[in-house]
């Protein structure tokens, strides 16, 4: 049984050592890291544990309540929920900006937020993957986002990346075509693909996405050769839920472009690296691409993802289900060890592959679940 | 028991005279799988036509002779579950179908059973209707003759995982002389399907007049068979969400009567110093159906200091780890273990960011203390128990407004049941105050949600 309280945390930590370690983490991420064993990782999640640590009074309690308070490896550091990053600020620099949950999935929840210390630490663990899973083979590209421009929503962390990709040299344009208010603009997209001389790569919520496919049925718009889609994200309740092989078909009839090149994303606020789960337009190893039921989700090499058992968070070995959780490095300025509500089973060469989200069991009787009652009693922040 | 090895659960019971169903399927209800009959609108006429024909008969009998036949049921369904071979094999059923532990179904049915007594039911009409003669024939009102008799088909819907909750509803609607089509909640059937048949073994005629039927929600596939069934319902009575009450809605034509239970919550009000055996029954309360009731309490508003409130919940924890023996969690979907996760880390970190946060918790996921202010709290089951310290009864009253919406039952321990403390509570949207130790199990006559159970189920005529 753990037990409190305990006095609070005051004031602002006197020492703040991470700054030398953000740099190193830039060098290492634009260098690729691929010298990132198990021995360098554990030896910097360690570095990194120890300054967030030092720096972070809030997370010292919360890791000595835990009873770790001097872990050796990074698998003995507790993972913080992502429910935790909805109620308190979790940073040991100043941030730079702030990203935030989108909010959607439980009707008048506080909105999760990640405090970001360097956006030059986002852009660098963001660019080496998103460049190989979506510009792999191509000198010239029109990016077409269905997203909000990053100057219309600073607090958008895919925005935000979805401007790093903008800003990409072979990037000829780009088309930002989404309304807060009004959802996707199909006509922008329509006039952006049919000027398009060069490939465009779709950036799209899955939400997103199955808006413009819907709205494309009664006209397609066929996107020049070797277009690319981006998805990403679930659909959080907003809309009927489209599954995977439908979305993918969907935008092979109604774009023009075929599952190969249809590449899917996993990221969320609280890590400021992605997994994606293919290169679009690269074939597997054995010439073919790979079905969609088999793809596997792929960090760069600094992020760790384990599967964990849900009643007791205990490791669980590859191939078996459970909650995953991520150790990246690129968190270093909030909180590495992140624990998802996501699904999956990691396998023997560091993927992960997704079953989905933890969420919606009908377990209660007539007592009133937690989004009812803030739906009910509304929004108190 | 797990999917992979029990056989799946037959979840229907049609009364004899309807033809057997030609295909199953089958999902997955708790640990449990469940095989039920597809739903096809087809079905809907010849299971309703038998349903009507029964029920024309069951208007025949008097309410006290149903009430009888109930009991009798009743007593039978319990000695079915106690003795059955193998032993508590019935209740290992019904557990795993509601993912709760065995010996918390047995303590929940043992307790709800005592509601479907011959003297609860006679208990029950005489407590709604001022001359229950009216539901056999007309009777001398002031001034006028008076009638009732419930609806001819009650389509009951209901919803979630507290074993024995569908019965009550069955036997209330039965004993108004309807005949009744229930749709169990998915953590509901196997008690629910094994009630009907025991009820059709101990009296045929009254047996007729009730079917049972599970499916899935929520799906777009069961529109047209959902449909179907509540066009032929004279009154649908539904237990669930506020998503799961306007489907129903959204289905049932304009002219059939609904009753509404949405989903709720309960609160208690403690005063410990006046109240030393009150943190054991807020623990039970808590524990008991795994904080899944409407009448359970989530909140518990105390009347000391910060001082003596934290040594409270010490007491509190104490409880609830010792209930952990008799009163076993079940194994709650990975979902609900995820969820748990997630507020658990989330109370640790706030835990470790305010000290106005005090957290207790078991090893594994069992329960939670949570000692916070009023408006960091939100209700997440698995005997999660929220502590609030108010300086006086204003300052409850305060903190109940704002849930005004999802109140249902308060607890008193050690706050005296004064009428001006009901009025501040009844303003607040309470619909039960009840002393603390009796709050997870409602007297049969109960004001259900702020309504008379029987009295909703029926129609009345006058006669001048």
């Amino acid at each position: 049984m753990t037990e409190s309280p305990r006095p609070a945390a005051s004031g602002r930590p006197a020492e703040v050592p991470l700054s030398p370690i953000l740099g190193e983490l830039v060098h290492r991420f634009n260098a690729g890291a691929d010298d990132l064993d198990a021995t360098t990782f554990n030896e910097l999640a360690l570095r990194i544990h120890d300054a967030q640590r030092r720096s972070n009074p809030v997370l010292r309690r919360y890791w000595e309540d835990a009873g770790a308070a001097d872990p050796d490896h990074w698998e003995a550091i507790p993972p913080v929920p992502t429910a935790a990053f909805r109620d308190a600020p979790i940073v040991t620099d100043k941030a730079e900006a702030v990203f935030r949950t989108s909010g959607t999935t439980s009707a008048g929840a506080r909105r999760g937020e990640h405090h970001v210390a360097s956006l030059a630490l986002y852009r660098a663990a963001a660019r080496g993957p998103y460049r190989r899973a979506l510009l792999s083979g191509l000198t010239e590209v029109r990016v077409v986002a269905l997203l909000p421009h990053p100057r219309a929503a600073p607090d958008s962390s895919l925005s935000a990346m979805a401007g790093f990709v903008a800003d990409e040299p072979e990037v000829v344009g780009a088309t930002w075509a989404f309304d807060p208010d009004r959802g996707v603009e199909v006509e922008a997209v329509r006039r952006a693909a049919t000027s398009a001389r060069e490939p465009v790569l779709l950036l799209a919520t899955a939400f997103a996405l199955v808006q413009l496919l819907e709205a494309l049925e009664a006209r397609a718009i066929p996107l020049p050769p070797n277009s690319r889609v981006m998805e990403t994200g679930g659909f959080k309740g907003r809309t009927a839920e489209v599954d995977r092989a439908t979305l993918y078909g969907l935008a092979a009839r109604r774009l023009g472009v075929p599952e190969s090149h249809v590449v899917n994303e996993y990221g969320m606020t609280e890590l400021l690296s992605q997994a994606y789960d293919g290169a679009a337009g690269c074939a597997a190893a054995d010439g073919t691409a790979s079905p969609l039921s088999r793809r596997v989700h792929r960090f760069p090499p600094w992020v760790r993802t384990r599967a964990l058992a849900p009643a007791t968070l205990a490791p669980l070995p590859h191939g078996e289900p459970g909650l995953l959780a991520h150790f990246d490095l690129a968190n270093a300025a909030s909180v590495c060890h992140v624990l998802t509500e996501d699904v999956g089973e990691t396998m023997p060469d560091g993927g992960f592959r997704l079953r989905g989200r933890a969420r919606g069991a009908e377990t209660r009787g007539c007592s009133l679940t937690a989004e009812s009652f803030l739906r009910a009693v509304g929004a108190r922040s | 028991m797990t999917p992979g090895n029990a056989p799946p659960l037959d979840g229907w019971h049609w009364p004899s005279g309807v033809p057997a169903p030609e295909s199953l399927d089958q999902t997955r209800a708790g640990g449990l799988h469940v095989r039920y009959p597809r739903p096809d609108a087809a079905l809907a006429p010849p299971l309703t036509s038998v349903l009507r024909e029964a029920q024309r008969r069951l208007a025949r009998r008097l309410v006290s002779e149903i009430a009888g036949v109930l009991d009798k049921a009743a007593r039978r369904f319990m000695a079915e579950l106690d003795d059955g071979v193998p032993r508590g094999a019935a209740y290992r059923e019904a557990a795993a179908n509601a993912s709760l532990s065995a010996p918390m179904v047995r303590e929940v049915v043992k307790e709800m059973a005592g509601s479907w007594t011959g003297s609860s039911m006679g208990r029950l009409v005489d407590a709604d209707f001022r001359d229950a003669r009216a539901l056999d024939g007309f009777v001398n009102g002031a001034g006028r003759q008076l009638r009732a008799s419930g609806h001819g088909l009650v389509v009951h819907v209901g919803a979630g995982s507290v074993p024995g909750l569908t019965i009550g509803s069955i036997c209330r609607a039965l004993l108004v002389k309807s005949a009744v089509l229930a749709k169990p909640g998915a953590g509901d059937v196997a008690l629910t399907v094994r009630f009907a048949r025991v009820l059709a073994e101990t009296d045929p005629e009254a047996g007729a007049a009730l079917a049972v039927q599970y499916w899935p929600g929520g799906r777009a596939a069961h529109d047209v068979w959902e449909r179907a069934v509540l066009r032929r319902a004279d009154q649908v009575v539904v237990h669930g969400s506020d998503a799961a009450i306007e489907a129903v809605r959204a289905r049932a034509p304009a002219a059939t009567g609904l009753v509404e239970h949405r989903h709720r919550m309960g609160v208690a009000v403690v005063d410990p110093a006046a109240a030393p055996d009150s943190a054991r029954h807020a623990a039970r309360a808590v524990a008991l159906f795994d904080q899944r009731g409407c009448t359970s309490p989530h909140l518990f508003l105390l009347l000391a200091d910060r001082t003596r409130s934290t040594a409270w919940c010490r007491e509190l924890a104490d409880h609830l780890a010792a209930l952990d023996a008799s009163l076993p969690p079940g194994a709650p979907e990975p979902a609900a273990q995820s969820a748990v996760q997630q507020l658990r880390g989330r109370l640790a970190m706030r835990k470790a960011a305010s000290a106005e946060i005090g957290l207790w918790a078991a090893p594994d996921l069992g329960w939670i203390v949570v000692m916070a202010e009023m408006d960091e709290f939100e209700p997440i089951g698995n005997r999660t128990a929220w502590v609030v310290s108010a300086p006086d009864r204003a300052g409850c009253a305060r903190a109940l407004a704002g849930l005004s919406p999802v109140l249902q039952s308060v607890g008193l321990a050690g706050v005296p049941p004064d009428t001006e403390f009901a009025e501040v509570l009844f303003d607040s949207g309470v619909s039960r105050i009840v002393p603390l130790d009796r709050m997870p199990f409602p007297d049969v006559d109960w004001v259900h949600d702020g309504s008379r159970p029987l009295r909703d189920l029926v129609r009345w005529c006058e006669l001048r």
